[in-house]
């Protein structure tokens, strides 16, 4: 029953996508420059040096392709749990409350206008930058990728979702949101090893950003070096890191569920 | 009758001070972004000394202040236009007894005056973090004022983007990408003599490259001074045609204004 509901309201966006093609196509430029100059300044820079840290521009475009489509995954498919903030701040929330599901499952499954072109653009530039960087494309490859760029998702869904639990407590968020958002851009834009030892550890296991991008991009393209000296294979661990970083944004989300019912709105 | 306009801009200044939140998070995401050009830079200096004949400290005096510019030149001065256009409040503005222009000009300045202060704290954290080089007096005089003129340009051409709002009344987007196109290719991201060299003489001629580029090489000595003039008139002569454009399309979307007024 509950997929069902999903799968009709993916026809209407998708249908709503193709009713109004000026908008989409004026999203799309949106992305494409929002991405391309990012990519762009990349290769500018290294085609003024043969690598950074022995990544050069078809591993780091790689890189950036795998971040893009765990993010745009997160975009496309979570993007209303951006609007919590708002709805509590609207007193909107609280018709979540009295129905009979999930209140999670209920924001993400509300209605919004997503347009699917950062997902489709994600993809296109991953495929291309994974042809450019020679990795043996084999099926267990293929099944891995999708694996890393699901759980790279889930990273980030965590991160959208503990902010937004944050504001149970602060009336403003968006300042917070912001901030994080930059610093995962550019924290998943190089190899983890340029930074020192405390940064990449936080990196690794305090706000996992290494495994949307880092750590599996390291094993896929044989880097000799992750950076904290750990089995490449560790790289293979970003599914887990994913659901484990949900559990506890969702143990938080409920946390702070429990206390808004509990001042009585 | 300037008093008015002082006191527009003084209203502009308080009204940004109470924003204490994101005046903190400014320069702590200021701090954060001045450590990552350093690690980049020098991890990617590692594997070629001096490309295009630029040293390591250099780029990261070039970077950091292109950084603390960025505080005032990323700020859309002008978007009270585009809000006021939103809301249809500028009927109001329209009806009192000053000139709206000046008025948007005043607040703006007040605006962009305001996190201009913000330059210092920053600056003071970014020297814990990095070497900063600091030029000789003439050379930080002319780079102030091509910096200025780098501000008029960017001024312009935020002004000219919030007048399609006129029209469109819906312009968020194309903000974004004109911040994100400016940050590119005035050099503020990385230096435009990095740029491909096929590619480098259309962008220096762009009107980006005079809100960054100009100042910033200036700054670093890549420009001599026997180059000033003709760099900074560059820059002069972009303020001259945007804000002839950004004359012209006020006048037309003031007129519509009245017109939808009836």
């Amino acid at each position: 029953m509950m997929l069902d509901v999903y799968r009709t309201y993916w026809r209407i966006n998708l249908l709503t996508t193709l009713e109004y093609r000026a908008n989409f196509l004026l999203w799309f430029g949106f992305t494409f420059v929002y991405h391309g100059s990012a990519i762009a300044a990349l290769w500018i820079m290294l085609n003024n040096f043969p690598s950074m840290n022995g990544w050069d521009f078809r591993d780091m475009a790689f890189l950036y392709g795998l971040w893009m489509v765990a993010h745009a995954l997160n975009a496309t498919f979570f993007s209303t749990v951006d609007q919590i903030p708002e709805w509590i701040h609207d007193g909107e929330f609280d018709r979540f409350l009295v129905r009979p599901l999930d209140a999670l499952y209920q924001v993400i499954t509300t209605p919004g206008q997503v347009f699917p072109d950062e997902l489709l653009l994600a993809l296109a530039f991953l495929t291309v930058a994974t042809i450019a960087s020679h990795v043996a494309v084999t099926p267990a490859f293929v099944v891995l990728v999708a694996l890393v760029v699901a759980g790279g998702a889930l990273i980030d869904l965590s991160i959208n979702l503990l902010i937004s639990t944050a504001a149970f407590w602060f009336v403003q968020v968006d300042a917070l949101r912001w901030i994080a958002l930059q610093l995962e851009q550019e924290f998943t834009r190089y190899p983890l090893t340029i930074y020192s030892r405390g940064v990449r550890l936080l990196l690794a296991f305090v706000i996992p950003f290494g495994f949307m991008n880092f750590f599996p991009a390291a094993y896929f393209l044989h880097k000799t070096s992750n950076g904290l000296g750990l089995p490449p294979a560790i790289g293979a661990l970003t599914p887990l890191i994913g659901i484990a970083f949900v559990a506890v944004a969702y143990a938080f989300w409920r946390a702070g569920l429990q206390r808004y019912q509990g001042v009585g709105h | 009758m300037l008093e008015a306009y002082v006191q527009f801009a003084l209203k502009a200044i308080a009204r940004e001070a109470t924003y204490r939140f994101e005046v903190f998070t400014s320069i702590a995401s200021l701090a954060v972004r001045v450590y990552l050009l350093r690690v980049v830079w020098v991890a990617l200096y590692a594997h070629n000394a001096a490309p295009q004949g630029v040293a390591l400290h250099t780029i990261i005096t070039y970077s950091t202040v292109a950084l603390l510019m960025g505080l005032v030149l990323d700020i859309d001065q002008t978007r009270l236009l585009h809000d006021k256009l939103h809301d249809g409040s500028i009927v109001v503005d329209f009806m009192k007894p000053i000139s709206v222009p000046l008025y948007l000009f005043s607040d703006g300045t007040g605006e962009v005056l305001f996190h201009a202060a913000l330059i210092v704290p920053s600056l003071a954290i970014a020297a814990f973090i990095v070497h900063v080089d600091v030029p000789s007096a003439s050379v930080l005089a002319a780079f102030g004022l091509s910096f200025l003129l780098g501000y008029f340009v960017g001024f312009c051409l935020n002004f000219i983007l919030n007048c399609i709002a006129f029209w469109t009344l819906e312009i968020s987007a194309v903000q974004l990408i004109a911040t994100w196109v400016t940050d590119l290719l005035g050099g503020q991201i990385v230096p435009l003599v990095f740029f491909p060299a096929a590619l480098q003489g259309a962008i220096f001629a762009l009107p980006f490259a005079a809100m960054y580029s100009t100042p910033l090489l200036i700054y670093v000595g890549r420009i001599p001074p026997e180059g000033y003039a003709g760099a900074m008139g560059l820059q002069a002569l972009w303020i001259v045609a945007l804000g002839g454009v950004a004359a012209l399309m006020w006048r037309a979307g003031a007129r519509r204004v009245v017109v939808q007024g009836g």
